[in-house]
């Protein structure tokens, strides 16, 4: 049942510094989330391992520092990724002005076929709300990306939005996986033994045939 | 038999065959067979091509064709083409191709062919993994003369255009596609390849795995390239088995068992061809079994079989058995394999087929010699849903007084058999390794100390119980000398053996054989049942009858969701044991504030780092993308790599010190003390630590011309007008409203401060000042405008000279140097260079070289000479560009000695 290869997949988080990209990873990898703010200054990461369609598929994901200060470095950790989190704070309407930003960075230093999702995250804090769901909606309609809001607080699509983004990288390197696919030696397995039944299915009645097919 | 002992004789002593296998080479519209051997000398192999005698034993049956080196140039590829038919079963077509030349072949079906292909591959693996070590093949030169290439090879060997020779590594499977073929264009083709039936996914696996493999050359050698994002990961191989290993543990909370029906057949034909339906043995069950397992013995007694594997008589038995398989289900050959007389048929009813994977099948002879397959057995190892299955059958040794061979047979199939894992880390499989094994065949134990009347009598009362106490296998197994843990059920049918052909009438030939219970099935795991163990009486081609057993065996099925669950928790235990392993550190500070740095003044912090990780940590600052070192030049990590152990720490000292190479852009502001440090740790995170700080700027390092527009201390300079400065040109005199300084007062202060006070100093400019009485004085240039300088006048002597070598252009522009070098030998010609230098240069030079003289007029006193001064003042006002050899150092002073008398 188990897949003999696996597949290695880096994921980035980015957006301003303080909308909770640590926490969102935090809750993710270890399910747990720490109220105070430190911030991140540098890149980190953590891997987890997710079950796709029955692929084991590795994520490596890449936290990265947020404060403005630091983004000519973090800036060039974006080509190494295959997706990308653009993640601002519900309650902050200047980080969700900020995606524009961050986005058009993504473009400009991240390869092309990288796979984005846009994150509210902080939906718990009611109160607070600046940016209602339906801007979230239509920004990322307009950039033709998948849109969530989550709590890192509540645990609120955590693991959906981390699954749904690891889904669609994987359908974007589909091709490069088929051809891993092939070298996988119980798929083969199974193909060479439908061939084997369409064969013998045919030639049955027919006797040359029916074991030479 | 092993050829490679025919191939080794034709070899040299430092060379050695390590495998060899039968091959047809597909022509245009022929094949022909070749023997193929992998020869290995001082770490490098080739393949080496033979026509061969159909089988090669001594060295006179082979003859050398071709070699082919295994170099990166080297590919071996599985191929298909549109005319071939393509069987499931069918022997493995590649390609292998070296520089332009392409090779198709063909290899029997089977793990020979396989173990062949294995270690070509691994061979070439080696190749590659050290892609540096340029192999020579010196060795296979003296083949080259003796090597005749035959006009059919030549024709095979044609160019290559449907490989890309450009990059052989980047091979792709390109897959077996099937076509229909009629059995007569089967059989027109070669003989050793069309064999048999079987499954070819056998032979794709090995490809396959050779595939993965070969991934993971690639991905260690092209690391780079951003293609290799996607990782198939082997080398994770670790992780994979800590997998394997937890989920095999908790295995019970994710299966359940389900009973599926095994039908088990022995039948030893001795020799003949199918004659009769074998429809009362197959298909005696009223309900069709889940899956058959048939073994076969004395498929064939002739010379042929025995010597060349090859007999007509496997496709016979094998359309007999096709079709008297139960007539109510749809049964997939899985696979067949074969050892002279001995097979074993693998069917499943259709719709289990896709439950069936991880199919090895495997050979032991045990006949002549203890090698030779007229004895034996064969086996098809496979797992069905998420149980592991071995099915053997085997004929062991004759005779009636021959029981202890029979049960040394036993010993030597069950530890000289070995499947071979996928996983090229596991050790080989053996049988017994297996949750179920199924073993029939022909046993050969007979019935002792009784006489063939007391048997035949036994039997005629079907007193099967008493004479089953006879039985040579019943009292082996008791005293445990053979099938220990087997099982066996009850024995309620008359011997098997032996019978006068065609009949139901025991042996009636001069030897007048006792009966005996040759034929037998037995098996070995939990949950299974015998639902019926008989033999089939009314089947009679040959002197054995066939002998069934329905076994209704509890295989382990997966129940998807609890599966996926105890997966996942796997996982997320390893993924959090991961991540507890990635290196971590504790940084005792992020920011660092360096506060009023001056020129040439040493200022450091110390970074300390903490290893609070789990595992030992490699760390180093790493430079940032478009950026030559880790830090600006005017900041050091020290040390900037190295190794902490778990728990322990270690003190970094961040340096920050201005010189005259950084000083420039620092004094004018086009650049500040502020940079970004990156401590990257091995397969770990990245720090970022950031360096910010104030400069204070300083005539040191400041131009001539900026300097002589500075009527006040360089420090009391609004910022703006500095950079503007900077950025002006120094022969650009006009721009300014301001009459500008004849020299810069800095320079006026010193010397004048020297020619008050020093003109009788003794080893004036020779002897070293005091580090802290120059920062004063710099401090004094900088910041204010005293009567007199601090310190001692070497001091003073000694800031003078810095002073001048701090200077970004020197006196004498580096444009002009060359020029200087030139006309060193005239006085004229270098007056002439001096008077075309920039104003401001002109007079610093003239200034100084007054000054100069006018010490030398006291030498007396202050024992300088021209020389000494000439060679000290030389050096800075005539710097070179590049890198000053000694000629031109001595026409510098040359140079400069002009001015000084
Ligand atoms: N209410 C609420 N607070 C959150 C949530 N996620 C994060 N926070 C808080 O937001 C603050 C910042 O979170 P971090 O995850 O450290 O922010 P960051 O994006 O990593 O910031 P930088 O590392 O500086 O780029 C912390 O105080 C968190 O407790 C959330 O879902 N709900
Ligand atoms: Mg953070």
């Amino acid at each position: 049942m188990a897949k003999q290869y696996d597949v290695l997949f880096r994921l980035l988080l980015l957006g301003d510094s303080g909308v909770g990209k640590t926490c969102l990873l935090c809750r993710f990898t270890d399910n747990e989330f720490h109220p105070s703010h430190i911030s991140t200054i540098g890149v980190d990461f953590k891997m987890k391992t997710l079950l796709i369609d029955g692929i084991k598929v590795r994520i490596q994901i890449w936290d990265t520092a947020g404060q403005e200060r630091y983004q000519t470095i973090t800036k060039q950790y974006y080509r190494r990724a295959q997706g990308i989190f653009l993640v601002y704070d519900i309650t902050s309407e200047r980080s969700f002005q900020h995606i524009m930003k961050w986005a058009s960075d993504v473009d400009e230093y991240a390869p092309d076929k990288v796979r984005k999702i846009l994150v509210g995250n902080k939906s718990d804090d009611v109160e607070k709300r600046q940016v209602a769901t339906e801007q979230g909606v239509k920004l990322a309609m307009a950039y033709g990306m998948d849109f969530f809001e989550t709590s890192a607080f509540t645990n609120h699509n955590i693991t959906e939005t981390f699954t749904r983004l690891a889904e669609q990288v994987l359908a974007a390197n589909k091709k490069d996986l088929d051809l891993l696919r092939i070298s996988l030696n119980d798929e083969l397995n199974l193909t060479a033994l439908e061939e084997e039944e369409g064969l013998c299915d045919s030639a049955s009645g027919d006797q040359q045939k029916a074991c030479w097919c | 038999m092993d050829q490679s002992v025919a191939i080794q004789e034709t070899l040299g002593k430092e060379e050695n065959c390590i495998v060899a296998a039968q091959c047809d080479i597909l022509l245009e519209d022929c094949s022909e067979s070749r023997l193929l051997g992998l020869v290995e000398c001082a770490k490098e192999h080739a393949i080496f091509i033979y026509t061969h005698r159909r089988m090669a034993i001594t060295a006179d049956d082979v003859s050398l064709e071709d070699i082919i080196p295994i170099t990166l140039d080297f590919a071996v590829v599985e191929v298909s083409s549109p005319e071939q038919l393509v069987v499931v079963g069918a022997d493995t077509r590649v390609r292998m191709s070296y520089k332009n030349e392409k090779l198709e072949l063909r290899l029997p079906f089977g793990s020979h062919s396989r173990f062949f292909l294995g270690e070509v591959n691994k061979a070439w693996s080696d190749v590659c993994r050290l892609p540096t070590q340029v192999p020579k093949f010196e060795w296979t030169k003296k083949y080259k003369k003796s090597i005749k290439r035959q006009e059919a090879t030549k024709q095979a060997i044609a160019p290559l255009e449907v490989l890309s020779t450009k990059n052989n590594q980047h091979q792709k499977i390109e897959k077996v596609s099937d076509k229909k073929g009629s059995l007569e264009k089967v059989k027109s083709s070669n003989s050793i390849s069309q064999k048999s039936k079987g499954n070819s996914s056998q032979d794709n696996q090995s490809i396959s795995s050779r595939e993965e493999r070969d991934d993971l050359v690639r991905s260690s050698s092209h690391t780079a390239s951003n293609k290799a994002q996607i990782l198939a990961m082997p080398q994770f191989g670790l992780r994979d088995n800590l997998i394997r290993c937890e989920l095999l543990k908790s295995e019970d909370s994710y299966t359940y068992l389900e009973n599926f029906r095994f039908f088990l057949g022995t039948y030893n034909v001795n020799g003949q061809t199918p004659k009769e339906s074998l429809r009362p043995w197959l298909s005696c069950t009223p309900d069709p079994p889940d899956i058959y397992c048939l073994g076969f013995q004395e498929l064939d007694l002739s010379k042929e079989a025995f010597f060349f594997s090859d007999t007509p008589k496997e496709l016979e038995w094998m359309k007999a058995v096709f079709e008297a398989l139960h007539e109510e289900a749809n049964y997939a050959l899985v696979k067949l394999i074969r050892l002279v007389g001995i097979m074993l048929i693998f069917y499943v009813k259709k719709e289990h087929a896709e439950f069936i994977s991880d199919v090895e099948a495997e050979t032991v002879g045990t006949g002549i010699m203890g090698r030779m397959g007229n004895k034996g057995a064969v086996s098809i190892r496979f797992r069905f849903h998420n149980s592991d299955i071995c099915v053997v059958n085997s004929h062991l040794a004759a005779h009636v007084e021959e029981y202890e061979r029979r049960n040394q047979d036993f010993k030597d199939i069950c530890s000289r058999l070995q499947f071979r894992q996928l996983d090229p880390t596991q050790p080989p499989l053996t049988i017994l390794k297996h949750n179920v094994v199924l073993w029939i065949g022909d046993l050969n134990y007979r019935i002792s100390d009784l006489d063939v009347d007391s048997v035949k009598d036994l039997i005629s009362k079907n007193d099967f119980e008493t004479l089953h106490s006879y039985d040579q296998l019943k009292r082996q197994i008791d005293v445990e000398a053979v099938f220990v843990g087997f099982k066996e059920g009850e024995i309620d049918f008359q011997p098997t053996y032996k019978y006068d052909t065609g009949s139901d009438k025991w042996d009636t030939s001069e030897k007048c054989r006792i009966p005996a219970w040759c034929d037998r099935i037995l098996w070995k795991g939990k949950n299974i049942q015998q639902n019926h163990y008989k033999s089939h009486m009314d089947v009679r081609t040959s002197d054995h009858k066939p002998v069934s057993s329905l076994l209704i065996i509890g295989i382990k099925r997966v129940n998807p969701e609890a599966y996926k669950k105890t997966f996942e928790e796997i996982v997320r235990n390893i993924d959090k044991m991961e991540n507890e392993c990635i290196p971590s550190l504790s940084l005792s500070k992020r920011e660092f504030h360096f506060k009023d740095v001056k020129f040439m003044q040493h200022h450091a912090e110390t970074l300390n780092l903490f290893n609070d990780g789990q595992v030992p940590c490699q760390f180093e600052f790493i430079q940032k993308p478009n950026e030559s070192t880790y830090s600006k030049p005017w900041l050091t990590a020290n040390p900037s790599k190295g190794f902490i152990a778990q728990g322990a720490s270690m003190d970094i000292d961040l340096e920050v010190f201005v010189n005259r190479t950084t000083a420039p852009d620092l004094n004018c502001g086009k650049q500040e003390i502020e940079d970004i440090l990156v401590l990257h740790l091995e397969r770990g995170k990245d720090y970022f630590i950031s360096v910010t700080g104030n400069y204070l700027p300083s005539c040191y390092g400041t131009s001539i011309y900026s300097l002589c527009h500075m009527k006040e201390p360089i420090q009391d300079m609004p910022k703006e007008t500095l950079l503007e400065l900077a950025e002006k040109s120094p022969n650009d005199d006009t721009a300014t409203d301001e009459k500008p300084l004849d020299i810069p007062k800095e320079l006026w202060m010193m010397v004048d401060h020297l020619f008050r006070n020093a003109v009788d100093q003794e080893d004036l400019f020779q002897q070293p000042g005091l580090r802290t009485e120059f920062a004063e004085i710099r401090d004094c240039l900088d910041s204010g405008m005293p009567d007199s300088l601090p310190g001692s006048n070497h001091s003073v002597a000694e800031a003078l000279l810095l002073f001048l070598d701090a200077l970004p252009e020197p006196v004498i522009p580096f444009p002009f140097y060359q020029q200087c070098l030139e006309c060193s030998s005239s006085a004229g010609q270098c007056e002439k260079v001096i008077s075309m230098l920039p104003q401001f240069h002109k007079n610093v030079f003239n200034y100084l070289a007054a000054f100069l003289r006018e010490l030398l007029k006291n030498s007396a006193n202050n024992r300088l000479e021209v020389a000494i001064l000439a060679t000290i003042f030389a050096s800075l006002l005539l710097r070179s560009p590049t890198k000053q050899d000694f000629a031109e150092k001595r026409k510098t002073q040359e140079f400069f000695q002009h001015f000084l008398t």
